[in-house]
Formats: C-alpha cells, structure tokens, sequence
C-alpha cells in the first residue's frame, strides 16, 4: 500500500466524539500529500467553523500519523474552503448517521 | 505549515468554577424554598424568605451557569478568545461573593441588601465588559452578536432596575414607579436576557448539534427586531399603563417566538444527524414550551383575572423554557468540557469515549421529564389553589433539580 493510502487508513482512527464518527468517513481529510521523504502535509477542515473540537481533532490527526513508523513529521493544515458539506462523507459515514 | 489553532478553548477550570459555585446555590435556594414553602404555596412571593431563593435560584444557579456557558460558548459562537480569562477568575470571585450575601441579606434583613446588591452588580459589570472586550474582537459580528449583545445590555438594565428597587425599598425614591419598574426588572430578566441569550446561542448549537447544514438565516433578523419591539412596547406599556400597548407588546412577543420557533424547525428539517441526542431534544421541547406560554400569556391579558394567571405563567415559563433549555444545553456542555479536559490529549493516540457515553441518556429522560412534571404539578396547584399540591410539586421540583444537576456533574467521574 502507498504512504498515502496507509496514512488514509490510519487516519480512520481519528474519531469526531460527538458524531462518533472517523475523519476519513466524516469527509474532513480533504488532502493528504508527501511534501518530501517521509514527511506528510495534510489538509482538512471541520464541519463548521468554530467547532469546539477544533484542537482536539486537528492534534488528534497530527498524532495518529505521526506515530506510523514511515513517517518523521507531520503537517495539519485546518482549509475553509471548500466547506464541509454532508456531500463529502463517503457512504459509510452517511450510513452512520442515518 | 503548522496546524493552525484558532486559540479559542477556554481553560476549563473557568467555567467550572461558575459551575460548581452555581451547584451551591441552587441547593442553598432550594432549602430555602422547602423550608418557607407556606409563603410560596400561599402566593405570598414577595417575602423575604421568597426573594432570597428567587435571587439565589436566578443569579446564583441560572445567572451563574448563564455566565460559566458563556465563557465556553463565546469563543466557539463568536471564534474569538476570551479577552482575560484571569479578569474572568477575579470577576467569578466578586460576583460569587456579591450573590451569597445578597441572598443571605435578603433572608434576614431585606433593608441592607444594598451593599450586597452593589457587590454583585459589580460582577455582572466586569462580565459585561469582558464579553465586551470579547466581541469586540469578533473579526465579522452577525446576527448572533446582536441577540447576544441586546442580552447582555438587557442584563445590565435588570440589575440596574433591580438595585433602584432596593433604594427605593430603603428611602422611598421611585416609590410611584415602584411597580412599572418591577415589572420591567422581571421583562428584562426574563425576556430580554435569558430569550435573547437562547435565541442567539441556538441558533449556533442547533445546527451544531443536528448536523444541519444548507438552512437560511433570514428569518433571524425578523425574530430579533419583533423581539425586542415587543420589549419596548411592553416596557412603555407599564409606565404608561396603557393596556393596548401591553397587548401590542405582549403580541409581538408571541409573533417573534413564533418565527423563531419555525425557524428552528426549518433548520432541524435539514439536518443530516437524524437520531438527536436525548439532551438536545429536550432544548427543543423547551422552544415549544416557550412558544405556547408566550401564547398563554397573550391570552391571559383578555381575561378579567389577568393578574392572578401571569404570575404562574411566569413561573412555568421560566422554569420550561429557561431553565428546561439550560438543563438540556448543560447536559451537552459539562460532558464536553470534562472530555477536553481528560481525553483531548488522547485522541489519535488511543481509544476515547465518544461525548454521548460520558451521560446515560435514560437518566436524562427521567430527569428532565421529572422535572417538567414537578412544574406543572406547582403551576396547577396554583390555578386549583390546592395547597397540598404546589408543596407536593415543590418538593419533588427541588429533588428532580438538585438529582438532574448531580446527575450532569457526576461526569467528572468518568
């Protein structure tokens, strides 16, 4: 599997806790990147600004890839735009919520 | 790049220090009222034994959760820090102080509460200009920080009212005005900070909390405006005594909850999380309670005996819209700030709890329905002026309430 794939997978346990859904199904990733050998840039949003879980999310994302052993250093950037909308949730996370 | 961090989290010993505080109010308010229930059951409220749990339950408990959410709620509604949190700390330790002898004076000599009184309008001040400081860094304010603000100044007004009521109780200054300007203590308490304080948070955490998302905002500004003209004409109403004007105002009142509630429902139509949290839905129910008591007491001012139906109107509309929403609201606040505090760290590292399994939801549906029982059984007590029945309704409003605040605190066990 690619870095990029097995970064995805691992992101899948990052968890929004009040959806109790992960980021990957959730459609917050919206970008994963490797900027330079082993070292990933990431861009991803939350479901609406101001979410009170702002930091626990991002630093929960940042930690989880950081802790793959084909991975040095991590980068989270947190995009507005796009917004997050219930389009971007893969038909797992739609699932959940229904 | 680095990840960015908007810096918005409160440090959640702020908050819980409102919290916690407002715990031993509103057990000290409900002894109060349980001990001296023949004065409430006889509709004797403006006895001092009354007054002081009325102050104790409203500035002590509502005020003080009202204020602790705040500290939470701004940073997340407005995506802005708090301005100082250490100036919050100070302002917690004045209005703390300032509350606790205001209802302790209030029970044994209601004359000298002045000083107490001044102690806590002190408080409410260095909050109201900490919120000040606040949004005024908000970088684009909204239609929320205009529900929010007038709350705020609505607040400023009632403490204010609420002090010239004690000097005129002292020297007899404002003695004419003495009942327009209760009145209006008790509208702008009420209405025009607890509403409007609900309104704008809603329109935040409704959303929020349903995952709705493609909804208009449109309406809110025709909720506002009707509002607060409601307000106005009511006000003008009492120091006139102009009975059209009340009805007008009391209409307005009842139009612009009506728009808000659809307007909430419009955006709950679009949301995406179907199943709602238990909590959340009893916020809701307290919309549809608020809207049918505005309705009520509308109506009420048709009938001959108007003034004997609003004062348990009042009592209902507090306790199943105010406070019902808070309860509801809490139950979602207090698990999240615990979660913050104890798990944040974890996540992405280990398997955290998600926030719903930090409550038991069937407790909250006893809870909270218990305690919409207990209103009602008080508020038809009154109406049937069946003495048994408001004290059976008091003691179990007083254990339903002190049981559901245990019950949203015992989360920092988990």
């Amino acid at each position: 599997m690619e870095i990029i794939e097995k970064v995805r997978h691992e992101l899948k346990n990052v968890f929004d806790p009040e959806l109790n859904i992960n980021v990957v199904d959730l459609g917050l990733i919206y970008n994963i990147k490797e900027i330079s050998d082993r070292i990933i840039e990431i861009d991803m949003t939350l479901t609406t600004p101001g979410c009170p879980l702002h930091d626990s999310i991002s630093s929960g994302v940042k930690h989880c890839v950081e802790h793959m052993k084909e991975v040095d250093q991590v980068y989270v950037n947190i995009v507005w735009e796009p917004a997050w909308s219930p389009d971007m949730m893969t038909e797992e996370g739609k699932k959940l919520l229904r | 790049m680095i990840s960015q961090n908007v810096g918005s989290e409160t440090n959640v010993k702020l908050p819980f220090a409102f919290f916690a505080f407002s715990f031993l109010a509103l057990l000290a308010s409900q002894i109060i009222l349980i001990l001296n229930g023949t004065d409430f059951s006889s509709g004797n409220f403006r006895s001092s034994s009354i007054l002081s749990a009325a102050h104790l339950f409203i500035l002590g408990w509502t005020l003080m959760i009202a204020m602790g959410s705040m500290y939470q709620l701004v940073p997340v509604a407005f995506l802005t820090p708090i301005w100082n949190e250490k100036f919050g700390f100070i302002q917690f330790g004045i209005f703390s102080v300032g509350v606790s002898s205001f209802g302790i004076f209030l029970y044994w000599s209601p004359q000298h509460a002045l000083i107490p009184g001044i102690i806590t309008i002190i408080g409410v001040i260095m909050f109201l200009f900490q919120m000040l400081m606040t949004l005024k860094k908000q970088a684009k304010p909204s239609i929320l920080t205009l529900f929010v603000g007038t709350g705020l100044v609505s607040l400023l007004l009632t403490i204010s009212l609420g002090i010239s009521l004690i000097i005129s109780w002292k020297t007899g200054l404002f003695s004419s005005h003495y009942h327009p300007i209760f009145r209006t203590h008790l509208l702008f308490g009420v209405g025009g900070w607890f509403t409007l304080l609900i309104f704008g948070f809603s329109y935040k955490m409704v959303p929020m909390f349903s995952l709705s998302h493609g909804y208009s905002m449109g309406l809110a500004k025709y909720v506002y405006f009707a509002y607060v003209s409601g307000l106005l004409l009511t006000v003008l109403a009492f120091f006139t005594d102009q009975d059209i004007l009340l009805k007008v105002g009391f209409l307005l009142l009842f139009i612009s909850f009506s728009l808000f509630a659809w307007h909430i429902s419009t955006i709950i139509k679009k949301r995406i999380k179907k199943k709602l949290d238990k909590p959340f839905i009893y916020s809701l129910i307290a919309i549809g309670f608020g809207l049918l008591f505005h309705f009520l007491l509308f109506i009420s001012l048709f009938t001959e005996n108007s003034n004997d139906l609003i004062g348990p109107l009042l009592f209902l509309y507090i306790m199943l819209w105010i406070v019902l929403s808070i309860l509801g609201y809490l139950y979602k606040i207090v698990p999240f700030l615990w979660w913050t505090h104890k798990y944040s760290k974890f996540v992405g590292k280990q398997s955290v709890p998600a926030l719903k399994d930090m409550i038991n939801e069937k407790r909250v549906i006893l809870f909270l329905s218990s305690f919409i029982i207990s209103c009602l059984l008080v508020y038809f007590g009154f109406i049937v002026q069946m003495f048994i029945l408001v004290t059976v309704g008091l003691i179990h409003f007083s254990l339903t309430i002190i049981a559901t605040t245990i019950d949203i605190f015992q989360v920092i066990l988990k």
